[in-house]
């Protein structure tokens, strides 16, 4: 094979994985809302998007430095996931599973027509770090600003598995989405337990909006469709309910997209990761990390 | 210590529980027998705040309980040991502990000394401490049900047959548990289909038939077996 053909190859797949986590984390939202609530949440996508419009905003409003517009698009994003849940979950039957799942998708097209209505559907520009850096190992390139994503998506990672690994509303979380019966026997509100995942799950779609749009330098409405659709491919190839495997799934759809792109164009791309999806739920529905333990 | 007054549950347009009323007693076991379908677990899940009563009160003290939330209930001290022991099963032997001290979670050190004090009621949970819950056998994972209970320190242990699913053997051994915790002076309310076991080791008891208490008393003043044929096979007029 052509050793350029082959440079190439390795260097979508590296950008591919670095920009994989982004994928990964909207992933892991999906994951921790179904963990404890078992309902998919459709409208996640979106609120992540509309949380890092919220950090744009603030561009326009006072001038924020990139840092500032960062934080704000993730604790934008974590709020508007904490309507979401009063608005599609708190309140809807529990033993109708289909009334939330339906809220979720009109609260889906109802943050995207906010959106395209705040911003008159234009892309605006979205801060963008270490746009010039690049790392050169022999003829790879490691682009800065997608090694900045890949870092801040890592550590994200990191301090969620601090949260839920060494804290009491860890323990909770979990506890609520291992056995939620038990857990209520233990003292735990499972109320307060799936509002708060809501916050913490929208604060990580919200980063992966943020970087989503710094790794590209603009922000713009279509991308809610992307991340909605990427992170649900990423939750099926990695096991809905696995964080490890949102981890896994989220880096595999990053590198097979790019090197979709690489092979067949940015136009044919997403079509092949869509196929990946049909694979998947034929083959594998549980996934690579599939939990398959019974559960009532 | 506390007390149940006509009690109604139901699930949908069913009644389960047609107005039960009881009282679990201070420092003693307190058993419920009762044959399949009588509303047994339905009464432990209403006490827990799971399910919710239609109408009567259950009163703590002061405190009524119905209407409260299933969290709350157990802050006021009324825990339950789940039918089935409903454990976590992936997280270890002493997270599950720990989870059960999650109503007291801001008292540490406290919490510490407990979680030791269970293990070293439970030698085999010390041994199995950092293996993750759903890799125990049955009857060890009933000991971890009752030790994670026993980390709320309660004020009443709800217990839902603690002998579904285990071998003979294993039940004389988490009887014999029961039995110790009652020595203890703890307030046990406990519902059983193994009746023979439960009496041995009740101060008093409850029949409940058909959603109602149709008969209680102390049992060393009553026949057993007529008893037992009663909780058994739920008929109306032992001969």
């Amino acid at each position: 094979m052509d050793y350029f053909l082959i440079i190439d190859f390795v260097q979508s797949l590296l950008d591919g994985l670095l920009f994989g986590t982004t994928y990964a984390l909207i992933g892991i939202g999906f994951t921790l809302i179904f963990g404890v609530m078992r309902k998919l949440n459709l409208a996640y996508g979106a609120a992540a998007l509309a949380g890092t419009y919220i950090g744009v905003a603030a561009t326009f409003a006072f001038d924020a430095p990139p840092p500032v517009v960062f934080l704000l698009s993730a604790l934008g994003s974590g709020a508007i996931g904490i309507v979401v849940y009063y608005c599609c979950f708190r309140f809807t039957p529990t033993h109708y599973p289909m009334a939330s799942l339906l809220a979720s998708v009109g609260m889906l097209l109802f943050i995207d027509e906010v959106v395209i209505h705040a911003s008159h559907g234009m892309p605006l520009p979205y801060p963008s770090v270490f746009r010039e850096a690049t790392i050169e190992l022999g003829d790879i390139w490691v682009r800065g600003d997608l090694l900045f994503v890949f870092f801040i998506c890592v550590v994200a990672m990191a301090v969620l598995f601090w949260l839920l690994y060494r804290t009491p509303l860890g323990l909770a979380t979990r506890a609520v989405s291992q056995q939620p019966r038990a857990a209520a026997l233990c003292g735990i509100d499972p109320t307060r337990v799936n509002l708060l995942t809501f916050g913490l799950a929208g604060i990580l779609g919200g980063i992966a909006g943020a970087m989503t749009a710094a790794a590209v330098g603009v922000l713009s409405p279509i991308i809610a469709m992307g991340l909605t659709v990427k992170g649900l491919i990423a939750v099926v190839i990695g096991g809905l309910g696995s964080i490890p495997g949102a981890i896994i799934g989220g880096l595999l759809v990053g590198a097979a997209e790019n090197v979709f792109l690489m092979l067949r164009g940015v136009t044919e791309r997403d079509i092949y990761v869509m196929l990946l999806l049909f694979l998947f739920l034929t083959l594998r529905p549980g996934g690579l990390f599939g939990s398959t333990a019974g559960r009532d | 210590m506390l007390e149940i007054r006509d009690i109604r549950t139901s699930y949908g347009k069913i009644a389960a529980l047609k107005g039960v009323s009881l009282e679990i007693r201070e420092g003693g076991l307190t058993c419920l027998l009762g044959p399949n379908g009588a509303g047994k677990t339905t009464l432990i899940w209403t006490i827990a705040g799971i399910l919710k009563a239609q109408s009567g009160s259950m009163r703590l003290g002061d405190d009524e309980l119905a209407g409260l939330k299933p969290h709350q209930i157990v802050e006021k001290g009324v825990v339950t040991v789940p039918e089935n022991r409903l454990v976590f099963p992936e997280m270890t032997v002493t997270e599950n502990l720990v989870a059960g001290a999650f109503s007291r979670r801001r008292q540490k050190g406290d919490v510490a000394e407990d979680l030791d004090a269970v293990l070293d009621r439970f030698p085999r949970l010390r041994e199995r401490a950092s293996q993750e819950a759903g890799t125990l056998s049955g009857g060890e994972q009933q000991m971890l049900a009752v030790g994670r209970a026993l980390m709320a320190r309660p004020k009443i242990l709800l217990m839902d047959e603690p002998s579904t699913g285990l071998a003979p053997i294993i039940v004389e051994e988490i009887f014999e548990i029961i039995g110790q915790l009652r020595d203890e002076g703890r307030t046990i309310f406990l519902v059983e289909q193994n009746a023979n076991l439960a009496l041995d080791y009740a101060d008093h008891f409850y029949l409940l038939e058909q959603g109602h208490v149709t008969f209680g008393g102390d049992p060393a003043t009553v026949d057993h077996d007529d008893l037992i044929a009663r909780a058994y096979l739920g008929a109306r007029k032992a001969s």
